[in-house]
């Protein structure tokens, strides 16, 4: 295991800016907070009694037992902003009472099964309005009229979090069948070995990105967030490089080296066209005869070239060194 | 050392109290595919404690390349151990797992979500295993890689400027006979004259480790304001494959130590109502490398070439680059330290009539500021006072560190509205500006493959400055029960700078539609046009066809900026006659047009060549069957295409009469065909306290490279062109998992995965030669023509491994 003294140091100093919020909770809070008092702290507030239009949940549970999202982050109701804080199922369904003494009407409660995406989601976000979500109206899976209940479950999620799916790989290959086979492919990225999923990459909750990308606002950006060796800047910049990743490469998984979007030299040479060693027929006798095999085989250009990425060394112009 | 971690996670969790739960997948059984979500409610996980134990062994069978079978994976054999243990209630949920424990793929999780705050942590150790047949001559030893003094000397010779070695370095190289390689003759020769490094080389494993930590932390600060953190921590260490060469005829692959971290640190504050939410934050990160740069020997030289002879004729061979005498080291820049800085504001307010307007602004700092390496680690050239007279910038650097900065502006903003239900408009400007700012550094003499020192009146540093806006609009209209249709259309502009473009524009069309309330059948479409089209050529100096846009070569022509048509469509269809089952057809394709410019004068034949176009197009069948709860089972086919079709001239630049000689044109048409297949059948319960899944996936590929054109047909009555073969593969793999409980807490499971594949690659080498042409036997070859390498490559492997372990459910 490769865990080095400086990541324990790191890890610890997170932890140690952790503590005063961890305190923070157990300590009194300042009027006006909507913090209940220490004393109740094993007995959490309930949702608000009914009232009005509103049921409560224990007469929802009467027939719905088996809809409970106790358990979930939902069910958190020492959380003020969680349903179980404030009026239960109703948070989400609407007042019940008009529905339940009207022996289940199901035109007098908001059933998601039915509404409208785009009232699915108006309802969700609600609440959900930061951080990931922000972005959500206008998005691309919101323009296409899925809704949050496409994907998640608040009542019988299979994965995290609260995913209708097993896994993010089986959820999303759902539609995106072609993109999740690509895995397959014996270049790609640790996906199917655990290791990433596709929200690693994506927030397909809608992003400041291109392509639903979840760091940066430009493809390079979400890349280097992890390859951080190539982000320079450099001297001696590649010049596609410098714009977009994916002009080489193909993140999903492909059958070339380092998941590029076709064989070297031939990638090369859908650019480097006219002069030269680049426009040379690089075909099998030069591969079985010639010294110029070495731009076929192996790292092929790269074995040269390979600052491909750009170079930092003063007679780097060619990304030799 | 993992027995060691089993045994504490063991003393770790007999101090948990808890009580039942899910099972997580074993991470060192992969991940089979499993069924949709059924349509029966399944409850969320009871309130209080719960958790699994799962302990056992491990046995991997390898036959080939063991390290493309483990790839992503730490299969040795051995005792591992996973668990998880979660506690809910109304107050507090707490959740932590592990997996893998004390495996270089472990991974180890917790999240603490209580009244205010919400922190997490995770570690994810991700092995990239390259290769474990891989052999290399060089020693090394820090940043330095060394060759053997005494097989230097022998290639070499008693001196550095003649050929009076008594042994090969590099086949093909200064020192190997035959003293030419361009013939089969030649090469059969430079072939059988094995290199002293072969017998040198020692073996070792090829992979580095990728390890992340990261903590966040969330305190709900009132019932509005939010403040979060979090930080991580990368740590890249091992070796990869990397390229360090002297000489066209001089290719090095060796390994490239790495020891490389990343810290990223994330603060934000974030105000939300029932209306509005606004967050302002920002982003630190910081990259940092241990090795800045690379020192290696060179194979043929022990010391640096030296004729004796005065500039332009020497000490140097002016010619070195080419035919490999060059200097004893060699020395190149590796990823330098960075920083990169975002501050962000990020806002959202609800309009009234169910209207949303949403938005982000970023600046960004991007700043790297190594120290520079010299001008070249060759004493020859940089010692010598004729060699700095005659080239007098070489005296000394134009700075001493790099200076490289750039910044950036993004925004976007989105509005969105429905004004009816049945109407929906949507509307999106994003601008991205990337300005470097980095110093124009002055390299127009330089020194080339630390071999020969060279003029370049072109050579100054490029600043790719780049600037995008779009302007997107869509409106989609939803009648009653037939699902949506919507069109859209957006305009993309990028200004540049250093590229062969200074403006282009793409107008991009787009329609579909959406049937999505059926309980029967889903249909989503869609289908867009794109029409590029750049202003500004940027040309070469009049008389000037040594250098293109950006300093680059003549006429290059970049693919991602230039002239382009574009059409793509999908359709994707589900049918569901039953809740139990669902049928699914999924097809998306698209073609790329790259327009040359059949009106560019002689002198710019490079605007009529490089990617002319490019395909792509799959189809996907399956369907999903769970009847009940004892079975559920599944399988999809697909099948896909990617064409490409290029188009070059194998030209020397001007006045060589190549430049414009049509007959030496060519053309590359490049397809790879490829077809998947899934299957899984889960049974749960099928006997007494017993369940069995099985997985099966299969992928294939073949992948062509037809040349065509004058040139090919000129090359062919030479005698002088033989056709690439396909490259192929055939992957396929299984896994078959099975758990029988004693009673609901207690179980047993075996299991078993077994992987294969077939690849064929001519630019694999092995003893036999190139892979693809002659058979494979998975003997790499590390000294082939012009080239001394490790042997890295794309080689078969089988490999199966099988588990035992013991599952407790508390």
């Amino acid at each position: 295991m490769v865990l080095n003294w400086k990541m324990v140091n790191g890890g610890l100093a997170v932890l140690a800016l952790s503590l005063p919020l961890m305190l923070a909770e157990s300590a009194p809070v300042s009027a006006g907070s909507p913090q209940a008092p220490q004393a109740q702290k094993s007995q959490p507030p309930t949702p608000a009694a009914p009232s009005g239009e509103y049921a409560g949940e224990d007469t929802c549970l009467v027939c719905h037992d088996d809809h409970a999202y106790k358990g979930t982050p939902h069910g958190l109701a020492v959380n003020a902003r969680t349903p179980a804080a404030n009026h239960g199922c109703e948070s989400c369904h609407g007042p019940g009472k008009a529905h339940s003494e009207s022996n289940g009407d199901l035109t007098l409660i908001k059933r998601f099964t039915t509404l409208a995406p785009a009232e699915v989601s108006a309802t969700c976000t609600t609440c959900h309005t930061r951080a990931t979500h922000a972005l959500w109206e206008g998005s691309q899976h919101d323009q296409r009229n899925l809704s949050c209940v496409t994907c998640h479950s608040i009542h019988s999620p299979k994965g995290r979090p609260q995913l209708k799916a097993s896994t993010q790989l089986e959820l999303c290959g759902t539609c995106h069948r072609s993109v999740v086979s690509r895995q397959h492919r014996f270049n790609h990225m640790p996906v199917r070995e655990g290791g990433l999923t596709c929200s690693s990459c994506h927030n397909v909750h809608g992003s400041t990105n291109v392509r639903l990308l979840r760091a940066g606002t430009t493809v390079d950006e979400s890349c280097t967030s992890c390859h951080a060796d190539k982000r320079g800047p450099y001297i001696w910049e590649h010049a596609p490089v410098s714009e977009s990743c994916v002009t080489c490469h193909d993140p999903h998984g492909t059958n070339n080296d380092r998941m590029l979007v076709s064989k070297q030299p031939f990638l090369c040479q859908r650019c480097h066209v006219t002069s030269r060693h680049p426009p040379t027929v690089y075909e099998g006798y030069i591969l079985q005869n010639s010294s110029n095999a070495n731009k076929m085989y192996g790292r092929a250009c790269t074995t040269c070239h390979q600052l491909i990425h750009g170079s930092n060394a003063p007679s780097g112009k060619a990304l030799l060194r | 050392m993992r027995l060691r971690l089993v045994m504490l996670t063991a003393a770790l969790l007999l101090a948990v109290h808890a009580a039942s739960a899910q099972t997580p997948p074993s991470q060192t059984q992969p991940p089979a595919q499993t069924p949709p979500a059924k349509k029966t409610l399944t409850p969320p996980p009871p309130q209080g404690s719960s958790g699994t134990f799962d302990i056992g062994g491990l046995v991997t069978a390898t036959d080939g390349d063991a390290a493309r079978y483990e790839r992503y994976r730490d299969d040795r054999d051995g005792l591992y151990s996973s668990f998880s243990v979660n506690r809910v209630d109304d107050t507090y949920l707490f959740r932590a797992d592990a997996s893998h424990v004390g495996y270089r793929d472990q991974r180890y999780g917790a999240r603490y979500m209580g009244r205010r705050i919400n922190v997490s942590f995770g570690f994810t150790g991700q092995p990239v295993n390259f290769s474990y047949l891989t052999r290399t001559p060089f020693v090394t030893s820090g940043s330095t890689l060394t060759l053997d003094d005494s097989a230097q000397r022998a290639v070499q010779g008693p001196t550095n400027s003649t050929t009076d070695g008594t042994a090969v370095g590099v086949p093909c190289a200064p020192g190997a006979p035959p003293g030419a390689c361009s013939n089969a003759t030649q090469a059969a020769q430079a072939l059988a004259n094995r290199s002293i490094y072969n017998g040198l080389a020692s073996p070792f494993d090829l992979r580095y480790t990728r390890n992340v930590a990261a903590f966040n932390a969330l305190y709900a600060a009132t019932k509005a304001v939010d403040v979060d953190a979090s930080f991580s921590l990368t740590n890249r260490s091992g070796q990869q494959p990397w390229g360090a060469s002297f000489a066209f005829n001089n290719a090095i692959e060796l390994p490239q130590p790495i020891d490389q971290r990343t810290n990223d640190l994330r603060v934000g504050a974030s105000w939300s109502n029932d209306r509005a939410m606004f967050r302002l934050g920002w982003d630190g990160s910081w990259f940092h490398n241990q090795f800045h740069s690379l020192t290696w020997d060179n194979p043929n030289f022990l010391t640096d070439f030296n004729n004796g002879l005065l500039p332009p004729n020497g000490p140097y061979d002016p010619s070195g680059y080419s035919n490999g005498n060059g200097p004893a080291q060699g020395r190149e820049a590796l990823a330098p330290n960075n920083t990169m800085n975002v501050v962000s504001a990020t806002g959202l307010y609800k309009l009234p009539r169910r209207s949303t307007i949403n938005g982000t602004v970023q600046f960004t700092t991007q700043n790297q500021d190594d120290d520079l390496i010299p001008w070249t680690i060759n004493p020859v050239i940089l010692n010598t006072p004729a060699v700095i007279a005659a080239f007098p910038h070489l005296a000394q650097l134009p700075r001493s560190t790099a200076e490289a900065k750039a910044k950036g502006l993004n925004t976007l903003l989105n509005f969105n509205t429905r004004p009816t239900r049945r109407v929906n408009v949507s509307v999106r400007y994003r601008y991205n500006k990337r300005d470097v700012q980095t110093p124009i550094f002055d390299a127009t003499e330089y020194v080339r493959f630390d071999a020969v020192p060279e003029e370049n009146p072109e050579g100054f540093s490029p600043q790719f400055d780049n600037s995008r806006q779009l302007l997107d609009a869509n409106v989609a209209y939803t009648p009653k029960g037939w699902g949506t249709v919507r069109v859209g259309y957006g305009y993309e502009g990028i200004t540049r700078e250093g590229r062969g473009f200074a403006d282009v524009g793409e107008h991009i069309f787009r329609a579909s539609y959406d049937a999505y309330s059926n309980r029967y059948v889903t249909v989503r479409t869609s289908f867009d046009v794109g029409r590029r089209r750049g202003q500004g050529f940027v040309e070469a100096e009049a008389g000037n066809d040594e250098v293109g846009p950006g300093g680059t070569q003549p006429t290059l022509r970049y693919y991602d900026e230039a002239d382009r048509d574009r059409t793509r469509g999908s359709v994707i269809v589900t049918v569901m006659p039953q809740e139990s089952i669902d049928l699914f057809v999924q097809f998306a394709g698209a073609k790329d047009k790259f327009l040359a410019d059949d009106s560019a004068p002689v002198s710019r034949p490079g605007e009529l060549f490089g990617l002319q176009e490019q395909t792509n197009g799959s189809w996907t069948v399956g369907f999903n069957f769970h009847p009940g709860d004892v079975i559920a089972v599944g399988a999809d086919y697909s099948r896909q295409t990617f064409g490409s079709f290029q188009r070059s001239r194998n030209a020397n630049p001007p006045p060589d009469p190549s430049w414009t000689d049509p007959t030496r044109d060519w053309t590359l048409d490049n397809d790879d065909r490829i077809n998947n297949f899934s299957g899984y059948l889960d049974l749960r319960r099928p006997f007494r306290n017993t369940d069995i899944r099985f997985g099966y996936d299969y992928s294939d590929s073949a992948n062509s490279f037809v040349h065509g054109g004058p040139r090919i047909t000129a090359l062919a009555a030479l005698g002088q062109f033989i056709p690439l073969p396909d490259v192929t593969n055939a992957w396929h793999r299984a896994n078959v998992d099975v758990q029988y409980f004693f009673n609901t807490r207690a179980g047993v499971g075996v299991g078993y995965y077994f992987e294969k594949l077939d690849v064929f690659d001519y630019a694999t080498v092995d003893t036999n030669g190139s892979v693809g042409f002659t058979p494979a036997t998975g003997d790499p070859r590390i000294d082939y023509l012009g080239g001394l390498i490790t042997g890295y490559g794309n080689r078969p492997y089988t490999g199966s491994t099988a588990y035992i372990r013991l599952l407790y459910r508390f």
